[in-house]
């Protein structure tokens, strides 16, 4: 018995000590240092959120777009599936968005969206575009699409959406 | 309507386990899963998740799940099938992608085969989000067969007795938090043992996950009640909990992640349905995760833990994990 009192001592102990742990931490990372910040980052332009002509939105703000980046809200207000278009890895919009608003390293996203499936919470991940060009043709043809490019890259074939009230040439536009 | 796509994930282990007193230390296969997703349409879709376990002479195949989807909004999406029951945080986050977890063990509450906690459910499930602004707020109803005879597994060819069982779990995911997730659950059932009477199961669960890695925290708690149908006097309690707190360095050390975990299973004596299965449990979990591949990670683990006053044990784990995807 008196092993089994100390054990379990040793064990209550053990508890108090992992709790304060994880309180400190857990207080800590509400204001962490930007450990996901790429310290070469490069914005030559404001990135311009971008959907299909017929989306009824045309503004969103910052907290709705990463709910839709992070598939958390899968359909538009008219029940239209969102598609969501993402740049493939090595592209500065694809580093900008990752730091932006995923707030996730390489690995991070990769592993959130493989998460995602797992859980069968999306039927699929983001759909990978190499181009701009491509981004531009896809979002033409797909209802439902969403993407971002460079805003001095838009055309007048899709419609650009204000984050925040703001568009990417007004000051203050949260993408810049 | 889009064209149908297709799509596969696949996740697998392998792992070397050395426990006191055990001859039996040695190399591991662990389970070998496929996932495949067929969306039939913008709305229509059918998910399975197939298994393949290494046992003492073969091979064992199930189906862990599978499922048809109508996903009618984000506020409605109605399936049918066979679930990782939504249960608490880890059954339905990780479960057979080991890849997923930062530890090499589950929580005993939740691993394969537990006993204390219905890891499998059949039957339909209602879930999507509230209209509840920053909080994010999301629920789950699901309605369906209660455990198989063996209550370890679920009750996969039709309800044991008349009673079904039901679950609702709530969960949110703050907007102005990003990265952390709360939710709790009460699941319902009526269990019927061979030869014994029939036992009513309420389970509660808590939980709380701060899923960002440096740190990562994730703790959760159960309780479950259990009395005779037709004597309520005959009762008894379990509780269980479990907190986890990872860390991922950063620099030229952001491949590593330690981690560590501790955990405790509580069963009273007098449980009508647990009372004399021996599931008393507690043990210290200390591991490091080394992310070598973006799609692949070896993890070394030490536990110490005691099942039901036996004397405590030491064990330590190695294991390759990985996930075929292409993202």
């Amino acid at each position: 018995m008196n092993d089994r009192a100390t054990m379990q001592a040793h064990l209550n102990k053990l508890i108090r000590k992992f709790m304060h742990i994880a309180v400190c931490m857990l207080l800590w990372s509400v204001a962490p240092p930007n450990v996901y910040a790429a310290d070469d980052l490069v914005t030559p332009s404001p990135i311009a959120i971008v959907v299909h002509e017929s989306t009824g939105v045309s503004n969103l703000s910052l907290a709705e777009l990463r709910s839709i980046f992070l598939a958390d809200q899968q359909f538009w207000s008219d029940r239209t599936r969102i598609i969501l278009l993402v740049r493939a890895p090595q592209s500065d919009e694809r580093d900008f968005v990752l730091n932006r608003i995923y707030q996730m390293t390489e690995a991070q996203f990769r592993r959130y969206w493989i998460a995602k499936m797992f859980r069968s919470e999306v039927p699929r991940g983001p759909k990978i575009v190499f181009s701009t060009d491509v981004t531009l043709e896809l979002v033409v043809a797909i209802p439902g699409s969403i993407s971002f490019i460079r805003a001095d890259e838009v055309t007048d074939d899709v419609k650009v959406v204000r984050i925040d009230g703001k568009l990417p040439s007004d000051s203050g536009y949260p993408l810049k | 309507m889009s064209e149908p796509e297709f799509n596969i994930l696949g996740f697998g282990d392998i792992s070397y386990v050395s426990q006191d007193g055990n001859n039996e230390d040695g190399f591991f296969v662990g389970q070998a899963v496929a996932h495949l997703t067929a969306s039939l349409s913008d709305s229509f879709g059918v998910f399975g998740e197939f298994s393949l376990t290494g046992k003492d002479s073969e091979y064992s195949v199930e189906a862990e799940r599978l499922m048809v989807k109508f996903d009618f909004s984000d506020r409605f999406k109605l399936s049918a099938g066979r679930y990782h029951s939504p249960i608490g945080y880890w059954n339905s986050a990780f479960h057979h992608g080991a890849w997923l977890q930062t530890t090499i063990s589950r929580p005993e509450v939740v691993k394969f085969g537990s006993k204390l906690v219905p890891i499998h459910f059949v039957g339909v499930l209602l879930e999507g989000a509230l209209p509840s602004g920053d909080l994010g707020l999301s629920y789950k109803v699901g309605f369906g067969n209660g455990r198989h005879g063996n209550i370890a597994r679920a009750g996969d060819a039709g309800d044991i007795n008349s009673d079904k069982a039901w679950l609702v779990q709530l969960s949110s995911k703050p907007k102005r938090m990003f990265g952390l997730e709360l939710g709790m659950d009460i699941y319902s059932d009526e269990v019927t043992l061979p030869a014994s009477p029939n036992v009513d199961e309420t389970t509660i669960t808590a939980y709380a996950a701060w899923t960002k890695e440096s740190p990562e925290v994730i703790f959760e708690y159960m309780h479950s009640e259990h009395k005779l149908v037709n004597d309520s006097s005959a009762s008894g309690d379990v509780n269980a909990w479990y907190g986890q707190v990872a860390y991922r360095l950063s620099g030229k050390h952001r491949l590593w992640k330690p981690y560590v975990r501790v955990e405790q299973t509580d069963v009273d004596s007098s449980d009508p349905l647990l009372g004399g299965e021996g599931l008393d449990y507690d043990a210290g979990v200390l591991g490091v995760r080394w992310d070598f591949n973006p799609y692949a990670a070896i993890k070394a683990e030490y536990r110490n833990e005691e099942f039901s006053d036996a004397g405590r044990e030491n064990n330590f784990r190695l294991q390759i994990s990985f996930v075929l995807a292409k993202l």
